[in-house]
Parts: C-alpha cells; structure tokens; sequence
C-alpha cells in the first residue's frame, strides 16, 4: 500500500468562452499523501475551485493525468464512465454553505450517500450517529436542517461528507461561514480526522489563521501549483 | 432505503394535495362525463327494452320510430297478424308533447299503446302508484319527474286525461320523461286536427283520412322461428321497412348516440390532456425548485436512476391523488347533474390506467431536467 492518496500530473484546464480562452491551470503537477490536511490558497478567481472539482471526478480537466489512491481515473479523458460511483465511493465533499437536503432530516442526509453504496441502514444509522455524537449533534439527528443554526448545519455537512468513509476530502472553504473559534475546532477536526482515518484532505481556505493547523500549503500561481512546507515560511508564503 | 419522492412530498405536503384536488376537480368533470354517456345509453334502452318486441315495422325508407319520423297505418298490424310465425303484433305510436307540468312545463315522450291489446310497453316494475292503462280513453300513466300526482287531471289537446298511474326511471331513448295514453287518445292528439282546421281543410279540397296512421307496429314471434327470415318476408310488403330488435338497437346507438359520444369522448379526451399538462408542468416548477438540491446529489454522487425515480415517482402519486379526489367529487356529485349519469367500475378502471400513462408522460420534461442538471452548478453561489 502506498501512501499516495492524490497524484497529478501536467493538469491543464483551460474554459473557452465563445472565441475567448481563460487558461486556469497549465502543466500543474502535485501529490497529496494519505493522512495529509493540505490548504488550498490562491486569490478569488484563480481556479481554486475548479481544481477541487477536477480531483473530485465532477469538472473534467482538458488534459493531464490524474490518480486517486492508486486507481488512473483519467488521462486526457475519464478512464471509467463511473465518476459518480468514485465521488460516492472514495470521496467526501464539504462546501462554504452546508448545502444539506432541505427536504431530509439531518440523520437522513448523513446516510442518503452510504445507503446508495450498499450499506445495510442499520449499519449507517449507527454511524451517522456515531459521527453526530462525535459532532455534537446527536439530539438534533431527526430534526430539518432549516431548524439548524448555521454551525450547526455546517458540523452534519461535514458528517455527511465522512458518513461513507472516504479516502479523500474535499473541503472548499468549509469555515467561510464559521466564527473564528468555531474555524480553528472544525480544522482542528480535519486535521484529527485526517491522522485517525488516514484520509487526504484539501481545504480551500481564505483564512490565513487557519495555516498553521494545516501540514503543507498548495498555492496557485502563475497557473502552477505551487507546494510550501508551513513551518519557518509560513509568512512568505501568504504575502 | 430512504425514498426520495415521500420526504419531498411530505416536505411540501399542503401545495401537493392542493394541486391534487384541482386537478382531481377536471378528472372528476372526466369521470361524470363518462357517466353521462353510459347513461345516455341505458336511457336509449329503457323503451325498446321495456316493448321487448322481435319485429319493428316503420314508414318505407325511415329508421323510425325513434331515429326518424315514421308513419305507417294501423290495419297493418292486421296482415302483419296472419303471417305465418307472428305471435302477435301491435301498433304504437310515439310523439313529443309539452306537459303543463306543475312544476314547470315539461317536454315529455307520450307513448300510445292499446290497453287491451297484447302489447304494453310500460314494464310493471316501474309502476310505483297507482295502475297500468285500463280504459281507451283519457287516463294517462306518468313518470314521476314530471311532478303529477295521482289522480290530477290534465289538459292535452281537447281533453282532461286524468293520472292513473306512477311509474319511475321511465325514460325516451332522448333522455325525456315518458308518459303512456291510449292508442286511440294518442292518435286524436297526434293526427286529428281542429274542427275549425277540418273544415278549412275540407274547403280547400284535402281530405283528412290521417287518424288511423301509427308509427311503428310492433310483433313477437312463436318460438322456433327465425327472426331474420320472417324480417325478410315481411320486407316483401310494399312501402314499409322492418327492423329486428338487434336492428332497432344499433339505430339508437348509431343514430342517437354516436354523435353525442363523440362530442362527450372529445370533451374527456381535452380534459385528459389539460389535466395532463397541468400534472407536467406542476412537476416541472417543483423540479426547478429542487435544481439546487439536485445538483448537490449528483455532486455527492446520487445516480440519476434514484433522482429521476424521486420525480417519476411523484408523478404518479400526483395522478393516483388527483384520480382519487376525482373519483370521490364524481361519486358525491352525480345524482346531482340533471342527466342520468352512469358510474361504471371498468370505466374508472380504464381512466385510472389512462391517468397513470399520461403522468409518466407529464414527468418526462421533469426528468429531462434532472438528467441535465449540472453538478457543478451546485457549488456556484
Ligand atoms: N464553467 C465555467 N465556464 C467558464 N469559466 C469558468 C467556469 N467555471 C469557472 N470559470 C472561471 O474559472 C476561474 C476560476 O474559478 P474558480 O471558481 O475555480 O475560482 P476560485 O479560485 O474558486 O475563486 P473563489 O475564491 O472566488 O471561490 C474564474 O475566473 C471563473 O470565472
Ligand atoms: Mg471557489
């Protein structure tokens, strides 16, 4: 078993716009290893997103080569017709707003994903709730989102997004909507989360306090993806 | 699993069942409509069913008596009497009169028949007061939605006739209430003009030798004749046309009905097809709505199978409820239409199966939606 949870190599993307193209990225190679909290940061509008959703099989990259764990998902084309069955599979997603299902109850929108892989609901159930006491949030299980606070959705987003026990996470700016003691226990979280279940996670973040907590620093520039240990120059690396 | 489609529903329970019982309400319109036609066609019915004849003899060419006019003369009945086979035979005579009801004037059919002939077309069951026709002269049988009691006199023609009889559910295959007189009666009323209008017509030269005219005779056969053979032979009399029973029955559907089911078929099938697009386009705005949740499942990674499940199954459930209010607004409202209205289970059964196709069709631009939804939109904003 090797380490490597995410690997790319010369991603390009480029969207055209009528006659115009805007290229995001350009031969961009990097790796992530399992058990890493890697930060995402870049300016707005530099294709932070758009290369969340390359890794997480939903945008499909012009060209280049991508590996998740150890499986070649695509190279210059999706190499399986199934990028939904991946992203429910192997990957948990978290978003700035929880984006929960309005219409199911908290419990229900934590085990929709695992149910559709195959879980028994006994066996997702029990874990939806075991994330949800882990989240402290276990008295809210049957209760709609909208009766939720904002923190408090955002906690069940993020159990939902760990509820079919992925090897990847994908974070885009998961605290935006969080105070900042609230931002630091829910990175905190990742981070503990990422070392226990030997996951991968990329966060996006626009909150340099968040840095520190975090293993290494992937930055865009200059359409490259560009790697920074935190410790020592943090400081540079954010001017 | 957890299904989609009820937590949806229960979600936005209040605007779903509304939406139901409107469309339930056209659905239901579709339904009496139905009704009214299978009742115009037991209505067709009642009269020849309730004379029972074997044989029809009307005017040469006509599809009388009840298609066209007929007329035809009374001493026919005689020749036909004698003719080998014919059990009996008997004239009848069948106009529109204008009743001065006490409620308000009432078109009724009067049927002329002899009381002491072999034929009475008033079927005993449906007497429910008083007495069959027993005297030739100025009694009158009477349905009771006219609203004459027993015993009432009424004015027809020159003479008060006086009511004898109650019968009920007694009806022209038009649909009008009938009412039964004497043959002799019927004949003064239908052929026999004013004495001022005789003698003018007299002066004018035109002799009046209308009054023995009838407008079908009616016969029976003795068992172990064919109906069809003696129809034959009795075609070979000059100026008249005959009609078997079976003959008698397709006229009325073909002649009287078949127009009428067609208007009534073309109102249902409009009916459908609106309800239909309101189903389709309910379906479609609630979809609209779900766009951002639906992108976010495609996004997790929900297979499509289960969301466009979510919205066929919605769909249907849509069509059963609104089938089902339309059954129950049918059902408690029927007796109310001044038509006879005929609920039959197999026509709601066909409905029903009707329903169900046309919602799986009103969910296609729904699903469309869905399978065009782009999961990346979810995350934008
Ligand atoms: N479907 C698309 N078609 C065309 N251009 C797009 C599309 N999606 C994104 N872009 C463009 O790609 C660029 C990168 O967008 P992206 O959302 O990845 O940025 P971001 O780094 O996440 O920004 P922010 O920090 O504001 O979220 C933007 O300029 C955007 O306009
Ligand atoms: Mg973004």
């Amino acid at each position: 078993m090797s380490k490597q949870s995410i690997r790319v190599d010369n991603l390009v993307k480029r969207f055209t716009k009528g006659e115009e193209v805007v290229s995001i990225v350009e031969n961009a190679s990097f790796k992530i290893d399992k058990g890493e909290l890697v930060a995402l940061i870049a300016p707005s509008g530099a294709g932070k997103t758009t290369l969340l959703m390359m890794i997480g099989c939903v945008e499909k990259p012009t060209s280049g080569v991508i590996y998740l764990g150890d499986e070649k998902v695509y190279d210059d084309k999706w190499l399986t017709k199934q990028t939904r069955k991946i992203r429910r599979e192997k990957i948990g997603f978290i978003f700035q707003a929880h984006y929960l299902i309005p219409f199911l109850t908290v419990l229900e929108n934590i085990i929709l994903v695992p149910q559709t892989n195959g879980v028994s609901p006994e066996e997702s159930e029990r874990f939806a709730m075991e994330l949800l006491e882990y989240f402290d949030i276990a008295d809210k299980a049957h209760s709609m989102p909208s009766e939720l606070s904002g923190g408090q959705n955002q906690r069940v987003a993020i159990a939902r997004a760990l509820a079919n026990r992925p090897q990847i996470i994908l974070a885009d700016e998961p605290t935006a909507a969080l105070d900042s003691q609230r931002s630091v226990s829910v990175v905190q979280m990742l981070k503990k989360i990422a070392l226990e279940q030997d996951v991968a996670i990329v966060m996006v973040t626009h909150d340099e306090a968040m840095l520190p907590l975090c293993d290494r620093i992937l930055k865009i520039e200059d359409k490259k993806i560009i790697s920074s240990k935190i410790e020592g120059n943090t400081q540079e690396t954010l001017v | 699993m957890i299904n989609l489609a009820q937590k949806d529903i229960s979600h936005s329970l209040g605007k779903f069942l509304v939406t139901a019982m409107g469309v339930g309400l056209l659905l239901g319109i579709v339904i009496v409509m139905i009704g009214i036609y299978r009742g115009m066609i037991v209505e067709s019915e009642i009269l020849i069913n309730d004379i029972n004849a074997d044989l029809w003899i009307v005017q040469e060419s006509t599809l009388g008596p009840f298609a066209e006019a007929s007329r035809i003369h009374e001493d026919l009945k005689d020749s036909v009497r004698v003719i080998d086979g014919i059990k009996n035979a008997e004239a009848l005579t069948f106009q529109n009169i204008q009743l001065p009801s006490p409620l308000k004037p009432t078109r009724v059919v009067a049927v002329g028949f002899d009381p002491h002939g072999t034929f009475n077309p008033i079927n005993p069951e449906r007497i429910v007061e008083g007495r069959d026709l027993q005297r030739s002269h100025y009694e009158i049988v009477i349905s009771d939605n006219v609203g004459f009691s027993l015993g009432d006199s009424i004015l027809l023609g020159r003479d008060n006739y006086r009511v004898v009889g109650i019968t009920h559910g007694s009806v022209s295959s038009g649909g009008d209430p009938l009412v039964y007189i004497s043959l002799k009666d019927a004949q003064e009323l239908q052929f026999l003009y004013t004495n001022n209008r005789i003698r003018n017509d007299r002066d004018r030269g035109i002799k009046n030798n209308d009054a023995h005219m009838v407008n079908a005779i009616v016969a029976r056969i003795h068992e172990g004749y064919s109906v069809d053979n003696i129809a034959k032979e009795l075609r070979r009399f000059k100026h008249k046309s005959v009609f078997t029973q079976a003959q008698q029955h397709d006229i009325l559907s073909k002649n009287l009905i078949e127009k009428s089911s067609k208007q009534i078929g073309m109102f249902a099938v409009i009916l459908i097809i609106v309800s239909t697009i309101i189903i389709s386009l309910i379906i479609y705005t609630m979809t609209l709505e779900k766009m951002k949740e639906i992108a976010i499942m495609k996004l997790i990674g929900i297979p499509n199978s289960m969301i466009i499940k979510m919205v066929v199954q919605e769909t249907l459930l849509l069509g059963l409820l609104a089938f089902s209010f339309g059954a129950i607004f049918a059902n408690l409202s029927y007796d109310k239409f001044p038509k006879k209205v005929v609920l039959e289970i197999p026509d709601s059964i066909a409905l029903f199966v009707v329903i169900l196709i046309a919602s799986v069709l009103a969910s296609f631009i729904g699903v469309k939606k869905v399978v065009s939804a782009d999961p990346t939109t979810a995350i934008g904003g």
